[in-house]
């Protein structure tokens, strides 16, 4: 049933995509035919499942109203084409025209005469006089306030930030309300200081401040805004938001989770870009095809590392439909970040089925697939034209060398080689090759405290047996009654190196394996090749067996490589040895360990020497070569032109293709600015290039309108439209229209560069008011999204933790560079991470600078928010919980911090009241009352200076801002 | 001080904050400070049957025809290849004969449902336990399976079931957390912590990691800080944050801020309480097996023990792993028995047995299986072939076994059947969307009405589907 209904919405709006939506005026003639035939019909045949009478609304769609046929359902356009019956879906769909296309479902087909009348109404015009009764819009269409051009501006106002105070005061006055008056100096440094840098200010920066702010608050105002934009810090602060935007992880995420110790470079790109206020359309496309823009120019061409900043599944997979549906989820994360970072709009929800509120058909979707098509994630050189001229001018003639050295190795190894198999040939083998399900080695009994494995090659190297497993190893006791003594439950230790680890399972893999009595798990045997089994007590054994398979059900075969050459040595005081048996006498596992066996007893002296000196060389150049420093690898995606053209998926099933599409910019607001399409088979880079430059077309009504309202929320905590990346019909509408559109059309007035927009922002009335509150206006506007007040907001995680660093007088100001972490983690097919108990001094930058890797929870900043990086973050949430108090109380940061400050308090000398006051300077720039000067001096009597440092670092006073 | 806008305010205050740790406290804080009226929840839609949920999770594709699938014709067929089933490459690659189960199959209970003698322990609940034999995953891989089994969504960044139900039903217990996630001490399951996270939820909806070897980060105060030290500090801080509240009047998150460091200091008490298993009698360490000469089992039973604790002092949603993530040996941390399903079986269920079943029996004589839903899953089962080339089973995202006890689950029953060989899901075929809309309708949640927006969308835990499992309701 539900297959059958998601086909036939599925046809219906594949077919009537782009038909035109005709208002109609319905004529008398019409309205009579409508009345006569087609009502009831409708009535009769379909209001069961698409009116009000419906219990679900089946596909979205409405029958019951002019407008529900003219919306559509949930497909997103009109279900019939007026005048045009074979467009439209509807009568296809009762026609049964199409196999998977038959309404009503599971009934018999309609009378042919209730068919044709259909038909003529459509061919009339569809004329349907039911507007009385409109169903509420429930999805947009292409005149949604979104994806129309910008508005003009208000002629009467200035441009500046006399224009934003005039469009928040219009808002103001409609419901009778005013700005709160401007902040006091104290309040307005800090709010501007955390807002555009992050930190707080200094104690003296905040009395420097209020001086000049009494006697001339405009200059005050406007040297700090300056001041503080031109501060590097800036770009940390806004960088980190923008980071939060397109969805920018240091880990792949899913089952593995590998950490990417080379994505950072994008970070310190995005912090540089936003510093030197490079322009955001020039930013945008470097997003989306920095690589094709700005070929051996690393500074443009990291920008494309955006693409492969997603989380992304790489767990190989042997089933086909799945790698196809992997495909398709690692592209969907591109389509998904590039549609909600830069357009605000969830194209994303187009991938199954036309979007369900937006006029976003699903081959939008595909036509942004097909711009994606060529990227996968990787890692690649990115490198300037000289740096490779000089990378290849100073290994060019190492490699020629060593070229050369190899070739006269291989002509003396090649001689030695000949000799060996020669010698080989001669050896007669005295016994059967070792078998890696059971290999046994006797020898005349012998009372010893211990056996050893001394194992020099492996089925899978004849050079080595590190990196072969055993299963089990097992030395037998000489004559009747012979047991295995050499098992862990017997007494016995193994010793042994290993080759793999799994940190947080450190049983793993270890050489107690291969002694357990038990079949499942293996040794993998490490370097040097040798298990060492040292007995509870002398025994008397005669024989030594090995294993890696044994006993299972169906086949039994050995997991990875067994070793095969190998000599059992044997110790009756556990200190000197001696050989008792060997693999001397064996078939050789093959020709080449046979060669290998007898390579020793061939090679001359002479050779040998100039095997040695050869090989001396090549280390030489080899060292050369690694004292190169190589080209730098980023994390920046790889590009290759499709091998496939883009097809729609049916249903989102990969496995399902539908019509073909190519690349091309999506149809929502092709009535506001021109389309654009590549041919199928355009070449990749131009395909990216292209959309980013639609993206960022001046007349784009999405793109500007989206990034203006990103900056304020940014500065006021909650956008003009509070779903920031999504303009849809679900998101939020725009409390202040006219302002989105002044602030989108400056946006790009002023290059498309962010600082200009701050600027006005800043200085503006409105943000600089005080953030009192005001119980009148409460009641009209409680959460003041009118801006009569500023609105309070607590401290994000960078900005709580880098605060605690700062009054600590502990935070490394240096910029760049790979990033430190906050949580150990271990990798043994997967990463699992750990957040550390104790931070240590090289962990003392900014935070924006934490390697975040996804799906690790580090508390002192995950507790406060800091988002997985699973989606994009457009916004924060804000949570209050217990576990912060925890964290804030109890984790050894803060005990450090608290513990600096402290330090820091007394390197003065000062009184305690003294210190009071300082304390109180360097967290909040204010001076304490006299009773907190009192109450504060009794805790530090008491409990010491840290203790009040600890609870200072726990005030709210901290971590909320006016 | 009851009009409207802080009516509205109320209600976005209470939908923020109710439903976390703090949410009781902090709605009487509201209630008695702001409104002294009532606030009350949507939720639930109707009736409970359950009021909490432990939610038992073996991870790594544990077999369903080794474990609870009973399937003659196996047997019958072993060593032969698989009807139709010639070309199929499956997550590893390609596939040899049929291969029975190593361990006979036995009936068990009144109901005389065929279970595994691997499980004797297990065994002795069936006539309690409901199973979903027909159950289906959209992904062949660990990690994405496992949160899909646990989110609804084969991809990172959805909540998980427990972080929806502390969403829509909040807290039985202010002094302890909602959701409690217990891992292995072999570690966290495929794709880790994404398995219980808040996905867009608030924060306060994810799961605090804890267990028996593992306790709450951060809860107890700092080594070097007295007692006295700490009420000092306490005092003065709660004195200054007091002074900063009543100079900002209309800031409620100041209050909260405030509550949450009391609720901080309860949870201090509190959580040592329940995690204290020496306060259990002896009898009861050994019928779970907390002692047991199996490191790996005891450590299993002790959280078993521990969330029985939990569950009993109001924790709502209690995650509990046995078996951890994927490593370098397929198997051996988990139930992914590639190779050599025969040894890996016999290391994990012993470990998995007795500790459950008596977990179950232990809840059983407490009465708390009367309003308590409990749950057992993987993130798909296996398949009847063995790979090629080994002894063991490659993943089988078509077929999996899941069940159900307790509140409102009718025992002794089984919804849907896989084929003759337990290859595909066949009759009656389940989704995780069908097992999460059985899972809330137990706990009074309509799931089609549980939604949360997020970018561009109204989010369910079932997405776009799920059917409540009717047939498993008492």
């Amino acid at each position: 049933m539900r297959g059958l209904r998601q086909k036939f919405l599925w046809f219906l709006w594949a077919v009537c995509l782009n038909a035109a939506v005709r208002t109609l005026a319905a004529d008398a003639v019409g309205v009579a035919f409508f009345e006569q035939k087609i009502r009831p019909a409708l009535v009769a045949h379909c209001y069961e499942c698409h009116s009000d009478q419906a219990k679900k609304i089946k596909g979205g769609l409405r029958l019951d109203s002019h407008a529900g046929w003219r919306v559509g359902g949930d497909g997103g356009t009109a279900a019939l084409v007026p005048g045009k019956p074979e467009e439209s879906l509807l009568i296809r769909a009762v026609q049964h025209l199409d196999d998977d296309l038959a309404m009503p479902p599971k009934k018999p087909k309609l009378p042919d005469a209730v068919i044709a009348d259909l038909v003529t109404w459509v061919k009339m015009g569809a004329p349907d006089p039911r507007d009385g009764a409109p169903v509420e819009a429930k999805r947009a269409d292409k005149s949604w306030w979104s994806l129309q051009p910008l508005g003009a501006a208000d002629a009467v106002v200035a441009a500046g930030s006399v224009a934003i105070d005039h469009y928040v005061e219009a808002g103001l006055q409609a419901k009778g309300l005013a700005l709160n008056p401007p902040a006091d100096a104290r309040t307005l440094i800090r709010r501007m200081s955390y807002d555009v840098t992050g930190l707080p200010p200094t104690a003296a920066a905040v009395a420097a401040f209020a001086v000049v702010y009494r006697a001339e608050p405009e200059r005050a105002v406007t040297e700090l805004a300056d001041t503080l934009l031109a501060s590097p810090a800036y770009g940390e602060r806004w960088g980190r938001h923008w980071l939060d935007v397109v969805r920018f992880g240091e880990s792949n995420g899913f089952e593995r989770n590998f950490l990417i110790n080379d994505l950072w470079p994008f970070r310190d790109y995005v912090i540089r870009s936003l510093n030197d206020d490079k322009p955001f359309n020039q930013f945008i496309v470097e997003h989306l095809a920095g690589d094709v823009l700005g070929k051996n120019r690393p500074e443009t061409e990291v920008g494309s590392a955006f693409l492969v900043a997603g989380p992304y599944d790489d767990v190989g997979n042997q089933d086909v439909a799945a790698r196809k549906n992997i495909r398709a989820a690692t592209l969907d994360d591109l389509i998904t970040a590039t549609s909600g970072a830069f357009l605000g709009m969830t194209i994303n929800c187009a991938r199954c089925h036309h979007h369900k509120f937006d006029p976003i058909p699903t081959e939008d979707y595909y036509r942004l697939r097909a711009a994606f098509e060529g990227v996968t994630h990787g890692r690649r050189v990115v490198a300037s034209a000289e740096e490779r001229a000089a990378f290849k001018s100073a290994t060019g003639p190492l490699n020629e060398q060593r070229t050369k050295w190899v070739a006269e190795r291989a002509v003396l190894e090649r001689e030695v080689t000949r000799r060996a198999k020669e010698a080989a040939g001669q050896v007669v083998a005295t016994r059967p090759k070792v078998n890696p399900e059971l290999t046994e080695e006797r020898f005349e009994p012998v009372g010893v405290r211990a056996v050893k494995l001394v194992m020099s090659a492996s089925t899978a190297n004849p050079k080595s047996a590190t990196g072969s497993r055993i299963v089990e190893f097992e030395a037998w006791s000489a004559g009747e009654g012979s047991r295995n003594v050499a098992l862990a439950s017997h007494g016995a230790r193994a010793e042994g190196a290993k080759s793999a680890v799994a940190e947080d399972f450190p049983e793993a893999y270890g050489a107690h394996l291969a002694i357990d009595g038990r079949f499942g798990e293996q040794w993998f045997i490490g370097d040097p090749a040798a298990l060492t089994v040292r007995f509870a007590k002398t025994e008397t054994i005669d024989r030594v067996s090995f294993r890696n398979a044994k006993g299972l059900m169906i086949e039994d075969k050995a997991q990875g490589a067994t070793p095969t050459d190998y000599a059992i040595q044997v110790s009756a005081d556990g200190e000197t040895w001696r050989t008792v048996a060997s693999s001397a006498g064996r078939e050789p596992w093959s020709e080449a360990h046979g060669i290998e066996r007898a390579r020793p007893e061939v090679t001359t002296p002479v050779e040998a020497r100039q095997l040695a000196a050869v090989s001396a060389e090549i280390a030489n150049v080899d060292r050369a070569l690694k004292a190169v420093p190589p080209l730098r690898e980023i994390w920046a995606g790889k590009y290759a032109q499709p091998e496939e053209k883009t097809f729609v998926h049916k249903g989102g099933d990969p496995l399902k293709p539908g019509d073909g599409v190519v690349p091309a910019s999506p149809t929502m607001v092709d009535r506001a600015l021109p389309s654009f399409a590549l041919e199928a088979d355009a070449p990749e880079g131009e395909r990216r290039r292209a959309l980013g430059e639609w993206i960022v077309r001046d007349d784009h009504p999405l793109t500007p309108r989206v990034l203006a309202n990103r900056v304020w929320q940014y500065h006021f905590g909650t956008g003009i439209v509070d779903t920031p990346s999504d303009f849809g019909f679900l998101g939020g509408r725009p409390t202040h229209p006219e302002l989105l559109d002044y602030l989108a059309r400056r946006l790009v007035t002023a290059g498309w560069r962010l600082k200009p927009l701050h600027r006005e922002i800043l200085l503006s009335r409105t943000y600089r008011q005080s953030g009192a509150h005001r119980a009148d206006a409460a009641r009209i506007d409680q959460e003041a999204r009118l801006l009569w007040r500023f609105p309070p907001r607590r401290l994000g995680a960078e900005e709580l933790r880098d605060t605690m660093l700062h009054v600590a007088d502990k935070l490394d100001s240096k910029m760049g560079g790979p990033g430190f972490r906050l949580y150990k983690f271990t990798q043994n097919n997967v990463c699992t991470y750990f957040p550390l108990d104790r931070h240590g001094p090289e962990t003392y930058r900014r935070s924006v600078y934490h390697q975040n890797a996804r799906a690790s929870v580090v508390d002192v900043l995950n507790d406060f928010d800091l988002p997985d990086i699973a989606f994009a973050a457009p916004r924060r949430a804000n949570t209050t919980t217990p576990l912060q108090a925890l964290t804030l109380l109890n984790h050894s940061f803060t005990t450090d911090m608290a513990q600096a400050i402290a330090v820091r308090l007394e390197r003065g000398g000062a009184a305690a009241s003294a210190q009071i006051d300082e304390a109180y300077g360097l967290a909040f720039q204010r001076e304490p009352t006299v009773a907190e000067r009192a109450a504060a001096g009794r805790l530090i009597a008491t409990h010491g200076l840290a203790a009040f440092c600890r609870a200072l670092l726990n005030m709210n006073e901290l971590i909320y801002l006016d | 001080m009851t009009g409207a806008p802080f009516e509205l305010a109320r209600r976005q205050f209470l939908g923020r904050m109710t439903t976390g740790l703090a949410g009781v406290a902090l709605a009487r804080l509201l209630r008695a400070d702001l409104l002294g009226a009532a606030g009350g929840g949507v939720l639930p839609h109707f009736p409970a049957k359950a009021k909490r949920v432990l939610q038992i999770f073996c991870p790594g594709g544990a077999s369903h025809v080794d474990l609870w699938d009973h399937k003659p014709m196996l047997e019958k067929f072993h060593g032969t290849p698989l009807p139709g089933g010639d070309a199929e490459v499956t997550f590893q690659g390609k596939n040899g004969n049929l291969m029975r189960s190593p361990w006979d199959f036995a009936p068990a209970g009144r109901s005389g449902k065929m279970i595994s003698t691997l499980l004797p322990h297990m065994a002795r609940h069936v006539d309690d336990m409901a199973f979903v034999h027909s159950m289906t995953s959209r992904s062949n891989t660990h990690g994405p399976g496992c949160i899909a089994m646990n989110t609804g969504f084969a991809r990172e960044g959805f909540p998980s079931a427990g972080a929806w139900i502390s969403h829509g039903l909040g807290t039985l217990n202010e002094n302890l957390p909602t959701f409690v996630a217990l891992q292995d001490i072999r570690g966290e399951p495929p794709n880790g912590k994404a398995n219980w996270g808040n996905g867009f939820l608030p924060a306060q909806h994810q799961a605090v990691v804890l267990a028996a070897h593992q306790p709450l980060r951060n809860l107890a105060r700092p080594g070097n800080i007295s007692e006295a030290e700490e009420a000092a500090t306490r005092a003065f801080l709660a004195r200054a944050n007091a002074g900063h509240a009543e100079a900002h009047p209309g800031n409620s998150e100041l209050r909260a801020r405030i509550a949450a460091y009391e609720l901080a200091a309860r949870m201090q008490l509190a959580a040592p309480e329940v995690s204290d298993l020496s306060r259990e009698p002896a009898h009861v360490h050994a019928l779970y097996g907390t002692n047991d000469a199996n490191a790996l089992k005891a450590s299993y039973a002790r959280n078993c023990l521990l969330s029985r604790r939990l569950l009993e002092q109001g924790v709502r949603y209690v995650s509990l792993y046995c078996a951890s993530r994927a490593s370098s040996v397929d198997g051996l941390l988990n139930w992914d028995a590639h190779k050599t399903l025969k040894a890996d079986y016999e290391r994990h269920a012993p470990i998995f047995d007795q500790p459950t079943a008596a977990l179950l029996a232990d809840m059983k004589q407490r009465g708390l299986l009367a309003d308590t839903l409990v749950i057992w899953c993987s993130e798909f089962g296996r398949m009847p072939t063995h790979q090629e080339g080994t002894a063991g089973r490659d993943h089988n995202p078509d077929a999996f076994t899941t069940w159900f006890m307790g509140a409102g689950v009718k025992g002794g029953v089984s919804h849907g059947a896989t084929d003759d060989f337990g290859r595909r899901s066949v009759q009656d075929v389940a989704t995780v969307y069908d097992f999460y809309a059985t899972v809330l309708h137990l706990l009074g949640v309509d799931h089609e009405r549980l939604t949360y927006y997020h970018n561009g969308s109204n989010r369910r835990l079932t997405d776009v589907h799920g059917h409540v499992l009717k047939g498993l309701l008492s």
